[in-house]
């Protein structure tokens, strides 16, 4: 069988052998293909914008309204001087919330994390824990909010930062565990082995050798949690409730950046809006700054790791 | 240390387990009052209402000259607030599933590795904006947009025959229903689902591109080495992944329909129940987030409550269905 030579790459020469009918069908598959094609491109181009339409209302309006009386001063009521005032009292009032929710939600968090990666495989816990984790990671967190109210706002009567700092942990932990297995699991088995070989025990293996071998990812997960954690809203409506005081008693309500936020900006004051836009960079910013600390702590270090 | 350790995992056990409970013992009361007509009645009104009192015809009864007041208990029915959650989470998916999945497929089979690394970066981006920041977003942005010029521009559009009550109302004026056109308020059922859509844009894309990655690579080469152009081995991928693109797509639904805040603040609050997606709705979410805090009865609180575990149900299934169907698929991309 002889073939012409020719320059034309095989499949325009199958096309050109094709009756019409075919050809035709074939011309139809392409230009669909192209336009399919096309629509993905659009789609990753769409939520590009997308980022790029809320970053940039998000930088122009809160940065044209940000001043050093958002860091310095108290909410002030309409007609005092000075209103709307600041957000002092709700970026300390977050600051403590974090650092409560912390407290409680990371050492469960790693510790669940180091029963799943290290103790798991001799036990019949492990599947259901880690289910459980996965579950609760997508459980809405106003149902924690509620969980809260119910077990902390109710017996004590009102109000207050713990029970805020408490539905905070709860939204943590399956974070803080899921992440916290992954990266010990990257740890390699024959550090374990060289550590119990050496006639370590378990507990000494895991936490003088398996530990800080995954250090990095220990941070990833705790950081990446705070940062969820940071914008929380919903948990804290109904526990830390908030406040237009300075407080530093998380037995009483407590402000928060977010509630402050929610309710600056669905009322109807324009300054108090603007404040709200100012407040949101800051947040965001705060958001980043953990995420940014993740990057740098798993650079280099992981091939995984997010 | 074991015994810390395996501590900490039962109590972290412990808490979907005090969720369920908790929530289940203080729904107790509106659970023993309703019972199943809590998810049919679609009346929901916390405080007691004072209405002129009819007689069989109809007509306000009236004696000595004054109109004679009858109270009407209050009343918990969610089906407002249930079919609230359902329409935006479903135009929120018909936004998300397919700008997702189109994406997913540009970053496994179009981008190039240059772009590949920011564009991944970005969609993680858009998952780490907190919920209120694209709640304020959709309310100051959004709502504006749809109100003024994105709304009008489609009720000249859909002024056709069989589509007139996606902007017409009845609604009570003295007694009386009134039929009127609906006001375009920006706030409403579409600017929910918008939001949602674009807040559940990141997991989607992000399990799906998981998911396709997963597909093993001759599957792909082998329907190309038979002739198949980008598309047809595009398919070909997309239908290799279809459950763990389901999950994707699960999570999705599950992810939008616990969502609160950016939808408190654009879907407009409104918990009687309208057809149009024009008109302001409620969701189970927004309805707690707005009126747990206010509630002055125990009834109220209860209502509440059993709305809360009907969420928290919900979104238990939503998330164990798609974790069933991606495990296995991707490893990655699980925990969201």
């Amino acid at each position: 069988m002889t073939e012409a030579p020719t320059t034309a790459p095989p499949s325009a020469r199958l096309l050109r052998a094709l009756p019409a009918q075919r050809r035709r069908r074939q011309l139809v598959s392409r230009v669909l293909s192209g336009a399919m094609k096309t629509a993905c491109v659009l789609s990753a181009a769409v939520i590009i914008a997308i980022l790029f339409a809320v970053l940039a209302y998000l930088v122009t309006l809160g940065g044209s309204a940000l001043s050093w009386q958002l860091f310095t001063d108290v909410p002030r009521a309409r007609g005092m001087e000075g209103y709307p005032g600041g957000m002092a009292n709700a970026i300390v009032g977050t600051g403590i919330l974090l650092a409560l929710a912390g407290t409680i939600g990371i050492p469960v968090g790693v510790l669940t994390g180091v029963f799943l990666s290290e103790y798991g495989s001799r036990s019949r816990l492990t599947m259901p824990v880690r289910f459980i984790c996965d579950v609760l990671a997508g459980v809405p967190s106003i149902v924690v909010g509620i969980l809260g109210y119910e077990l902390l706002v109710v017996p004590v009567g009102h109000y207050n930062g713990y029970a805020g700092a408490v539905a905070l942990a709860i939204v943590m932990v399956p974070i803080v565990a899921r992440v916290t297995e992954e990266m010990l699991l990257l740890v390699p088995t024959s550090y374990r082995e060289g550590s119990l070989a050496l006639g370590a025990t378990l507990a000494q293996t895991i936490f003088r050798v398996v530990l800080p071998a995954g250090k990095g990812g220990l941070v990833t997960g705790v950081m990446l949690a705070m940062a969820r954690v940071a914008g929380e809203t919903a948990p804290l409506l109904f526990t830390a409730l908030g406040s237009r005081l300075m407080t530093l008693d998380p037995s009483q309500p407590l402000p928060s950046l977010t509630v402050q936020i929610f309710n600056y900006a669905t009322g109807p004051y324009p300054a108090e809006q603007k404040l709200a836009w100012a407040a949101m960079l800051v947040l965001i910013f705060l958001v980043f700054l953990f995420n940014i600390l993740v990057r740098l702590a798993v650079r280099g270090r992981h091939p995984v790791g997010r | 240390m074991a015994v810390t350790a395996r501590g900490m995992a039962v109590l972290t056990a412990l808490i979907l387990a005090a969720l369920i409970a908790v929530l289940a013992w203080t729904s107790v009361p509106s659970i023993r009052a309703y019972g199943a007509g809590f998810v049919t009645g679609s009346d929901w009104r916390p405080n007691e209402l004072e209405v002129p009192k009819r007689d069989a015809n109809g007509h306000v009864i009236r004696e000595d000259g004054e109109t004679v007041k009858e109270t009407i208990p209050p009343s918990f029915g969610a089906l407002p607030v249930i079919w609230g959650t359902a329409v935006s989470s479903l135009l929120a998916l018909l936004f998300a599933a397919p700008i997702g999945i189109g994406a997913a497929l540009f970053l496994v089979r179009v981008g190039r590795e240059r772009i590949l690394r920011p564009v991944s970066f970005m969609v993680e981006f858009l998952a780490a904006i907190p919920s209120i920041a694209y709640g304020m977003w959709g309310l100051m942005v959004l709502a504006p947009l749809l109100q003024n010029h994105v709304e009008p521009a489609l009720r000249g559009v859909l002024d056709i025959p069989g589509l007139h009550w996606l902007f017409r109302e009845t609604i009570q004026v003295g007694g009386s229903e009134v039929a009127r056109e609906l006001p375009l308020t920006g706030r409403d059922m579409l600017c929910g689902g918008l939001v949602l859509g674009i807040m559940i844009l990141p997991i989607v894309t992000a399990v799906a591109r998981d998911v396709l990655r997963a597909v093993p690579r001759h599957q792909v080469e082998g329907s190309l080495a038979l002739g198949a152009n980008w598309w047809q081995s595009s398919r070909h991928m997309l239908r290799c992944a279809r459950s763990g693109l389901l999950g994707a797509v699960m999570l999705g639904i599950a992810r939008a329909s616990g969502e609160t805040m950016a939808v408190t603040m654009v879907i407009g609050n409104n918990n009687q129940l309208k057809a149009s997606i024009f008109a302001p709705a409620q969701t189970m979410s927004s309805l707690l987030a707005n009126e747990f805090a206010e509630t002055t009865t125990e009834m109220h609180r209860a209502a509440l409550t059993e709305v809360a575990l009907l969420l928290l149900v919900m979104s238990l299934f939503f998330n164990v269905v798609a974790r069933l169907l991606v495990v296995g698929r991707s490893s990655r991309g699980l925990r969201a």
